[in-house]
């Protein structure tokens, strides 16, 4: 047993690390204020965490209202909510995907709102009937690309992207994406199955080794040139042009020729959780987040498009009014999500 | 007293059952879930992803067992049979690389052979300034980061085999005029043949549970798609059917693993035991050797390591060091201290009733608790969830669901040191401590527990460090505000924020050190 001791000497050491880890913390935790349950709203948000929360801080500095945080995928938090169903601490739900927002509402997760602020703030076409969920900034997915690889008359549409000469020059994100499922059900909308089909084998041929999780990464391949052209939401071309003046790197907004689909749109938004027990506070967030100063902090944070119509653009971005949007309502694209990803699964995209 | 051991015995059985029921449980209703799914699904399935994925897994983990065999055998017959300056310190180090976890070193790997990276800007150097080199997100950057992060698993197993190898073998066939290298060749490797078997086993086992660098390198296995199916989808049944398919391939390396340990068991018992010869080398050759282990070393750990400090002495990774900072180590050091003790306390009675009253119930209680190495992270979440949602709804969302996961997802690293510290007491000395007056009660306290507590505290550091490091399980089932140290590591590296994760990782790898020498020390006792 000769082994004992100098592994019980060891032993002390971890412990005793172990004990003063523990004693960070403990002083940790008691130092960190922590609100009473009354003033706190729990949130669920799918939109990454360095673009909300500087927004709900600027909310808790006005309102005094904590806010808890979970980031984490879109769907993977509407199956959450759905899961814990009446038992759940989330007051809201954030997304920046609509189809996702319109699942949640017609599994019944979101509470219907009469309020005149959102009705005011907010175009129709960007809520639901309800008001169960209300958009609050407007995205695009574009095409970027390199500006010394590629001219910009080279590509027309999106659908241009499946042409063969594009092998191995594309990169696209993977289909657990929120953007790539709503992208290719507005398309299936618009140009029917069967061509849809054809798109996304040559996207998949075209794009192999390049699948992407974050969008981010695209933009970041397009701009050292690793690939000519990425499919993007296009926010993430002027973040990245924003960190990188010099990038070589633009938008280019497709599907905008004579007949064309427009411009694929969605938007990021809110909703109130049907179980919620701090309605008033929850309410007052929504109010915060559809008003003018609301609207115009949560979409420049991400270079979005504010849906409010007195409130203007990041002037970085495209005038929003030198182009065209898919016609496609927001709320259709939760019913067409489950053929979109039995084709996307048929396809085989990674 | 036969009766009063019945007595404590009884409901000891009971717990170990309901605890063997727990594990198996979730195991059950995954399976239960895939096989019950329409065959639309699998015939879809099967017809696009399988494929691929089992394509990707396999040759994933072929490739990385061959260039860990390579290595991990290499090494341990240079710090074994060779002689050179500094030799000691290097038996140590090439354990280190154990101590990042596979995310952490895919993170340094993507930064380092990024495009437009360093090494690429060193490459470009030496062949021209539009020479490329391979990208880290692909086959060969997830083969070479799995590689170094998992060698030492076989260095570790081939050292102790050469350590503790019969020299007259090799002698004889010295004396009978057989070359060095080809006794190496002929007598040596194959003595050797079950525990390096058993150390790739290990690996393969590893590389196709991992979620860590696959998901950052985005090289598409069994146990990411897992992940994505789970994170994408509305319904868990494509999730649940490559869990199956996952189970069953790790199942095979589990049983192979374990076939070829057994094996190495006998051989370690035959002869005598006397220090083999070292080989002495001269300075061309220490320089060859210390060239040599300082590549390895110094790419699976050093290198890492430093750029790890160096960019958690950034101003942007400073300036996360913030109460929030501290909230995350004390939400891992919370849950893992839980999982390891949940862990201890489910895992004693199990290996006790197995080493005390080796009944085929008692045993397959036992052998049940081992199910977590074939549960990888994901498939282990996605178990519980599906148990959860459908028996205990309440729990959902809350930590009970997560540290349940963790028990079943590493019960079986403590049972490793339970069971062999519960074995090495003799019954006899509870007995004697018996007949000498002591009450069953008072026995287990002063004789029994002082013996087994080295076990005990050695189960659950290991426990707490593998769900500290623990990632997918994490993702999948944390409640509200309990984001883990592992947790921003791979928030902030997969957005590529390299400087922004340093913090975490650097502390997840500096507590990670202590358990480590502990695993040494038990495979030197064993050597």
């Amino acid at each position: 047993m000769s082994f004992v001791c100098p592994l019980s000497t060891l032993h002390r050491t971890i412990l005793s690390g172990l004990a003063l880890l523990f004693a960070a913390g403990l002083v940790a935790g008691i130092f960190v204020p922590s609100a009473p349950a009354a003033d706190k709203l729990t949130i669920y948000s799918g939109r990454s965490e360095r673009l909300i929360k500087p927004v709900l801080d600027a909310f808790t500095t006005n309102t005094g209202i904590q806010i808890e945080l979970l980031s984490s995928g879109t769907t993977e938090l509407v199956n959450r909510l759905k899961a814990e169903g009446d038992r759940t601490s989330a007051d809201l739900l954030i997304t920046n995907d609509a189809g996702s927002l319109e699942l949640a509402r017609t599994a019944g997760l979101l509470r219907p709102l009469n309020m005149r602020e959102v009705d005011r703030a907010i175009p129709a076409q960007f809520r639901a009937p309800d008001n169960a969920w209300v958009g609050l900034s407007g995205r695009f997915w574009i095409v970027v690309y390199n500006t010394t690889m590629v001219k910009p008359d080279q590509v027309k549409s999106l659908l241009d992207l499946a042409d063969p000469k594009w092998k191995d020059k594309i990169a696209i994100p993977n289909s657990g994406s929120e953007y790539l499922q709503a992208g290719v059900s507005v398309i299936r909308a618009t140009h029917g199955d069967e061509k849809t089909r054809q798109f996304l084998q040559g996207l998949k041929t075209n794009a192999d080794g390049q699948v992407y999780q974050k969008s981010s990464q695209i933009v970041d391949a397009v701009a050292k040139g690793q690939v000519a052209l990425g499919i993007v939401n296009h926010y993430y071309v002027y973040r990245h042009l924003a960190a990188q003046p010099g990038a070589p790197i633009a938008v280019l907004m497709p599907d905008q020729q004579e007949g064309g689909m427009g411009a694929i749109m969605n938007v990021a938004g809110v909703g109130i959780v049907k179980s919620t027990k701090h309605l008033d506070s929850a309410k007052l967030l929504v109010e915060f987040l559809v008003a003018q100063a609301g609207q115009k902090l949560f979409a420049d944070l991400d270079k979005e498009y504010p849906l409010h119509p007195d409130v203007k653009a990041d002037p970085a971005l495209v005038e929003r009014k030198s182009f065209r949007a898919a016609q496609v309502p927001l709320t259709k694209l939760a019913e067409l999500r489950e053929p979109t990803l039995t084709l996307i699964e048929q396809v085989g995209l990674r | 007293m036969n009766t009063i051991r019945h007595q404590l015995a009884s409901p000891l059985q009971l717990f170990a059952l309901a605890s063997a029921g727990t594990i198996l449980l979730p195991l059950g209703y995954v399976t239960a879930q895939a096989l019950s799914a329409d065959p639309a699904v699998w015939s879809r399935l099967w017809t696009t992803r399988i494929p691929e994925l089992l394509f990707n897994t396999v040759s994933l983990a072929a490739s990385v067992a061959v260039i860990t065999l390579v290595l991990g055998v290499s090494t341990a017959w240079l710090v074994t049979r060779a002689e050179f300056p500094g030799r000691r310190l290097w038996e140590g180090a090439l354990v280190l690389p154990l101590a990042m976890p596979t995310y952490v070193l895919a993170y340094v790997y993507s930064y380092l052979l990024g495009f437009g990276g360093p090494v690429e800007h060193l490459w470009q150097l030496v062949a021209g300034p539009q020479a490329r080199i391979f990208s880290p997100h692909s086959y060969s950057g997830a083969t070479l980061v799995m590689a170094l992060d998992t060698f030492p698993f076989v260095y570790l197993l081939s050292r102790s085999a050469f350590l503790s190898m019969n020299v007259s073998f090799e002698e004889v066939a010295r004396a009978s005029g057989v070359s060095r290298f080809s006794t190496l060749w002929r007598v040596t490797l194959p003595l050797m043949r079950p525990s390096i078997a058993a150390g790739v086993a290990l690996v393969i086992l590893y590389v196709v549970s991992d979620f860590g660098a696959v998901s950052l390198l985005r090289y598409q296995t069994l146990t990411y798609a897992v992940f994505q199916q789970m994170t994408g989808r509305s319904d868990n049944t494509a999730a649940s059917i490559l869990s199956l398919l996952l189970v069953g391939l790790a199942l095979i390396f589990l049983i192979t693993e374990r076939w070829f340990r057994q094996r190495s068991r006998f051989y370690q018992t035959t002869g005598r035991y006397r220090a083999p010869q070292r080989h002495r080398y001269g300075w061309l050759g220490t320089v060859a050797v210390t060239g040599y282990l300082g590549l390895i070393v110094g790419a699976a750990f050093a290198l890492p390591a430093s750029l790890l400090i160096q960019w958690s002495l950034s101003p942007e990774a400073q300036a996360t060091l913030d109460s929030r900072f501290f909230g995350f180590v004390w939400n891992s050091g919370i849950l893992a201290a839980s999982a390891a003790t949940g862990g201890v306390l489910i895992g004693l009675p199990l290996a006790y009733l197995a080493s005390r009253r080796p009944t085929m119930l008692n045993l397959g209680c036992l052998q049940a608790a081992y199910a977590g190495y074939v549960l990888p992270g994901p498939v282990a979440a996605l178990a519980v969830l599906v148990l959860f949602t459908k028996l205990a709804p309440v729990f959902y969302g809350s930590v009970l669901i997560l540290i349940v996961a963790y028990v079943i997802h590493f019960l079986p690293a403590g049972l490793q040191s339970l069971e062999p510290a519960l074995q090495q007491i003799t019954p006899n000395l509870e007995e004697v401590a018996r007949t000498l007056g002591l009450g069953m009660r008072e026995t287990w306290r002063r004789v029994t527990l002082p013996l087994v507590r080295n076990g005990f505290v050695v189960a659950w550091v290991l426990m707490f460090l593998q769900t500290m490091k623990e990632l997918p399980a994490t993702l999948l089932l944390r409640p509200v505000g309990f984001d883990t140290l592992a947790i921003r590591v791979w928030m902030e590296a997969s957005e590529e924020y390299f400087q922004l994760a340093a913090p975490s990782a650097l502390l997840i790898v500096l507590l990670s050190l202590p358990a480590l020498a502990l695993l040494v020390s038990k495979d030197w006792r064993a050597a």
